[in-house]
């Protein structure tokens, strides 16, 4: 008999340790189970990590003192995460997987373009969805149970009035993000509310999240003489690639990136030198009040690596479990009730869902948001602005 | 667009380009002998920039030495594959492609375990950037050149000067007629796979210093590389040259000038037409 080759061995062994190790149907009774569909790998892995651990951070924490009360009996909280690397297919087949082979009911899914994917299968299947992602239309009337759960364009962009203020010397904005529904809305919310303000947007320009050579786009961008390049909606590792080309080519000026990016994973990419100066909000690493230095320690320890992304994106589990322990039910529509009118602490203080006025529906989640600069490769906070809207 | 502007994305170009040919080479030189096309290409290129993570940047050796190894490395790996892939397969065109695509399956995927899930950084090599006629151009990327410059070089003569070179010429002009002559097709192939191999690893060390590192880094590249072969000629090495250098000015100078969506359009339209007019692409010829 021919023996196998070393190659179908290994493929083998790999496919019996892929089945052996992948989440099964764990015992339903006494669990809260709830879906986690983020990037663990990829570009938008340094989103996604800390996404999943601050949510099974804060789960273990209710867990270890008993479980989550719900109408007189304790449960369990269970996270199920999946892998979707910003891939859109592997985000539907992850929100799918979630809902109908893991039976989960509550989910939180990072990344705007898998969120738009998936919105249908989230409203027909009941789903209770927290995402952290940037699209336009989420939160809207036609989704009454998707309650973002990370501060959005049309709330972040308000930093500009801030850098009106304070550098009137920036008046030339040039615009670069991913070629998707997250880029397009966030350029093109930014755009018209910098414009409001009176700057001069020099450029729009788009790249697809696989791209690594941003040499093109940056000298089609540095030729219309900009202050300072705005890289919303871009991931870090991406924002470390455009700052360190665009220094190789000349650019002085400043680098923005009004949604959420670790800078230190930009500054590791793109030299701390280059990464100088840049705005970023949700992202501080200095100095952190005393809850955040308890949040930090307790993150230490249990995952070894400080990221301080998971400030901003434990949001959708404490706004979970604050919303269950309104509601008292385990009933999608009741929680979002409850998640409509609940005042909850996050890590940077009171936070609840409103926005009404703005996106036709009360499902944004607002509190005071800190925007940082980096100096000496460490962001330092610089503001907490209240949202423009209520 | 200004002269000077033109100038920067010309040189630029001709760098994305000489990345470009390093990779096509490989593939090119593998289907010129087997008729295969060498899936695993994507995953040699990022397993020869993270040779470059530990060796160079973790455990401080220089980085040509880090280089060379790189290349050495997943030459040996390339010669191993042939050996315990492609041979055992006999040769079979699509049992080979399949085989080929489970390996960068297994070897991205193994990617994220052994290497992290984290984007990696390699620190530069050539700091700084040089004024050329008034623009500017980072060092790294004007190393590029000369380097890729001299693994063509040398690749052109084992070809052309030498008698494994001459084996290797004589397999794709006809493998059975080679055999009866005293080639040892095995060996040969095996070889053929080793400089694949390490063209893509050499350049995935290149490009370490400049792009961020992760498991799936490769792709790109290796569509980049799919596209030159065809618009070269398959199997052929003077068309994966001009290729590679015609893609990497359209990526540059198009880009530029009228964003990158275009310039990615481009270069599929501009294939096409090449296409019709000559379906075996610009140097390849019918079989």
């Amino acid at each position: 008999m021919k023996h196998p080759s070393p190659l179908t061995c290994v493929l083998l062994f790999a496919f019996v340790l892929l089945v052996a190790t992948s989440p099964g149907d764990a015992d339903a009774a006494d669990v809260i189970k709830f879906g986690i569909a983020t990037p663990l790998s990829g570009p938008a892995a340094p989103w996604g990590i800390p996404h999943k651990n601050a949510t099974e951070l804060i789960f273990d924490e209710i867990n270890s003192q008993g479980g989550l009360d719900v109408g007189g009996k304790k449960y369990k909280l269970e996270i199920v995460a999946y892998d979707h690397k910003y891939v859109i297919a592997e985000g539907v087949a992850t929100v799918n997987r979630l809902i109908a082979k893991d039976g989960v009911k509550y989910i939180s899914v990072l990344g705007g373009s898998v969120v738009k994917a998936v919105e249908e299968t989230v409203n027909e299947g009941r789903v209770l969805n927290l995402p952290l992602a940037y699209a336009d239309g989420l939160v809207s009337p036609k989704n009454p149970l998707t309650f973002h759960a990370f501060p959005s364009p049309p709330e972040t962009t308000t930093f500009w009035k801030w850098i009106k203020e304070r550098h009137s010397q920036i008046k030339r904005v040039a615009t670069l993000s991913p070629n998707d529904d997250t880029g397009w809305w966030s350029i093109k919310v930014e755009t018209t509310y910098v414009q409001k303000l009176g700057y001069d947007v020099v450029s729009k320009e788009f790249f697809e999240r696989t791209m690594t050579d941003f040499n093109p786009v940056l000298l089609r961008i540095l030729a219309q003489k900009p202050d300072i390049i705005s890289v919303l909606a871009s991931p870090a590792g991406s924002v470390g690639l455009i700052i360190k080309q665009a220094r190789e080519l000349g650019f002085k000026g400043r680098f923005i990136h009004v949604g959420q990016i670790d800078t230190s994973v930009v500054a590791n990419i793109a030299g701390k030198a280059n990464v100088e100066g840049t705005w970023v909000h949700g992202y501080v690493q200095n100095p952190l009040p005393d809850k955040i230095k308890s949040w930090q320690a307790r993150y230490t320890k249990k995952y070894g690596e400080w990221n301080a992304t998971s400030i901003d994106f434990a949001n959708p589990a404490f706004a979970f479990v604050a919303a269950v322990k309104k509601a008292q039910s385990l009933d999608q529509k009741k929680i979002a009730e409850a998640l409509q009118s609940v005042e909850f602490e996050n890590l940077w203080g009171k936070a609840h869902f409103g926005g009404k006025e703005y996106y036709g529906i009360g499902n944004q989640i607002l509190y005071p948001m800190p925007f940082s600069e980096v100096k000496d490769g460490v962001a330092n906070l610089v503001a907490q602005l209240v949202p423009p809207h209520n | 667009m200004t002269a000077a502007l033109l100038l920067q994305s010309t040189i630029i170009g001709v760098s994305i380009g000489s990345i470009y040919i390093l990779m096509a080479l490989g593939l090119t030189l593998m289907f010129g002998m087997m008729h295969i096309i060498n899936f695993a290409h994507g995953a040699v290129y990022m397993l020869g920039a993270f040779v470059i993570y530990y060796v160079f940047f973790q455990w401080g050796a220089p980085y040509f030495v880090a280089f060379l190894l790189a290349m050495v490395l997943l030459g040996v790996f390339g010669f191993l594959v042939e050996r315990t892939v492609y041979r055992p397969i006999k040769g079979g065109i699509e049992p080979t492609l399949v085989a080929l695509l489970a390996l960068t399956t297994f070897l991205q995927a193994a990617g994220y375990p052994v290497f992290g899930q984290l984007d990696k950084h390699v620190p530069p090599v050539f700091r700084g950037t040089r004024d050329i006629l008034g623009v500017m151009i980072s060092s790294e990327r004007l190393m590029i050149i000369p380097v890729a410059g001299v693994l063509v070089v040398g690749l052109y003569l084992f070809i052309n000067k030498t008698r494994l070179g001459a084996a290797m010429r004589a397999i794709e002009q006809d493998k059975e007629a080679a055999a009866l002559q005293g080639v040892n097709v095995h060996v040969v192939n095996g070889l053929a796979f080793a400089i694949g191999f390490a063209l893509a690893a050499a350049a995935g060390a290149l490009m370490a210093p400049i792009f961020k590192l992760d498991p799936m880094m490769g792709e790109q590249p290796l569509l980049k590389a799919f596209i030159i072969i065809i618009l070269g000629g398959l199997g052929s090495i003077p068309g994966a040259i001009l290729g590679g250098l015609m893609l990497g000015l359209i990526d540059s100078i198009v880009a530029t000038a009228l964003g990158a969506e275009p310039a990615f359009l481009l270069s599929f339209v501009f294939i096409i037409v090449l296409l019709l007019f000559k379906p075996t692409g610009l140097f390849g010829h019918a079989p």
